[in-house]
């Protein structure tokens, strides 16, 4: 049923990212999302934390599980695609971020907790998201969401996604869907933070309204 | 999780001039799942008599109950209102009389007495009562709230600035804690009555 740190792999006093993530796609590029709390059982840790860690110039990932863990897998995926785009002189590809991610995941799966996102845009298939589970499972999806908070927003994200939405529509219902699980979820909380990642450039925002919480009768 | 941080909650009182106040937050989860907003933890027992339960919150409801049956009978048997001190040692009677199979509740007694001065106690899950003179704070951020409280507490302070100070101690308390918060109720008693007003805290 519910994660708590005791039943996640969490060592005692470690503080995970139980978070909620989301990646959605537009024309010309990915809105990525997160909440913005770091928690170590209930006490609030951090919560201005930032979850959307930049792994190249068009690539982000979006990170959930252990924060340790997770800092630690993204400092090293950050250092290949920098040596990747010296060997080969062209920038990294998405698909090549989140396949290396999913190498390190899968084969240190005993000892780590990480559920991350991997989307940006690249020159060869333009924007794109791979959701890498816990064990290591790799999946490109057209759209995805990740971490604690993601069940309660399941089925707001199947009814009002559309493909081919403009930038503006696709933050926003990025907005909607954190701040429906952040009201739900105690361990997501703090500020929505997104970014626009495009060919251009990238996009940094974020936001502290709130305006969703459980009808009361 | 642990049984006392199951639901969650916040309660805070503090004493002012010929007032006191008491603070709840308004979040009932199951473990880090928000269910409603609209839980109530304090209770007001009597015209100028407030008790605050933070805990289990099935224990919390059955305690409610209990208490004002037990108030009743009181009651009708004296023939007079129950004074503060009276609840509250009659509560940690309760308490102690489950000490191997206890409510899971840590109550906090807040009101005037027949002089209209301020009555503050609190106590554990197992009745261990202590009466306080300026602030009682319980609930699953008690680490958070006496922070606050000792640096925002002043004594004899007036009614509208008992609420700024409580509603600023509870927001910024359960700021810090996954189970507590998503709104507040802050009661204010003064001899000539109740003032209750609601929080607009983080829906978060």
């Amino acid at each position: 049923m519910m994660h708590s740190a005791e039943s996640q792999n969490l060592k005692d006093g470690e503080v995970s990212t139980g978070t909620t993530i989301i990646a959605i796609p537009f024309q010309g590029g990915v809105v990525v999302g997160a909440d913005s709390r770091t928690s170590t059982g209930s006490y609030v840790a951090v919560r201005t934390s930032d979850k959307i860690a930049c792994l190249s110039d068009h690539i982000y990932a979006c990170r959930s599980g252990s924060a340790a863990d997770t800092q630690a897998l993204t400092d090293y995926i950050r250092y290949y695609l920098q040596q990747l785009k010296i060997e080969t002189g062209r920038p990294a590809r998405v698909k090549s971020a989140a396949h290396l991610l999913q190498k390190l995941v899968y084969q240190n799966k005993d000892n780590l907790s990480a559920g991350m996102i991997v989307a940006g845009w690249d020159p060869v298939e333009g924007p794109a998201i791979y959701s890498i589970a816990l064990g290591g499972t790799c999946l490109k999806v057209p759209f995805a969401f990740s971490g604690s908070g993601s069940l309660y927003i399941t089925g707001l994200l199947d009814s009002e996604f559309r493909e081919n939405m403009s930038k503006e529509e696709a933050r926003a219902l990025v907005k909607k869907a954190l701040a429906h699980a952040m009201a739900r979820d105690g361990s997501s909380g703090g500020i929505i933070r997104t970014v626009a990642i495009t060919a251009e450039g990238n996009d940094r925002d974020y936001t502290s309204e709130l305006p969703y919480g459980p009808v009361s009768y | 999780m642990s049984v006392m941080t199951y639901n969650g909650a916040a309660i805070i009182a503090m004493a002012g001039k010929d007032c006191v106040g008491i603070a709840a937050d308004r979040r009932l989860g199951v473990q880090l799942t928000t269910i409603a907003t609209d839980f109530p933890k304090i209770f007001q027992m009597q015209p100028k008599l407030f008790v605050g339960l933070a805990g289990l919150g099935t224990d919390v409801q059955t305690l409610k109950n209990l208490l004002e049956f037990r108030m009743n009978l009181y009651k009708l048997k004296e023939e007079r209102d129950m004074s503060p001190k009276v609840l509250s040692h009659m509560l940690g009677k309760i308490l102690y009389s489950k000490r191997f199979g206890p409510y899971f509740v840590e109550p906090i007694v807040a009101g005037l007495d027949e002089s209209n001065k301020p009555f503050l106690s609190t106590m554990d899950l197992i009745g261990a009562t202590s009466e306080e003179k300026d602030f009682v704070v319980s609930g699953t951020c008690t680490g958070n709230m006496f922070g606050m409280c000792e640096s925002l507490y002043k004594p004899n302070m007036e009614a509208e600035e008992l609420f700024e100070t409580l509603a600023q101690a509870l927001l910024s308390s359960v700021d810090r804690d996954a189970v507590s918060g998503w709104g507040g109720i802050v009661h204010i008693i003064t001899k000539e009555g109740v003032l209750t007003k609601e929080l607009k805290g983080r829906q978060d």
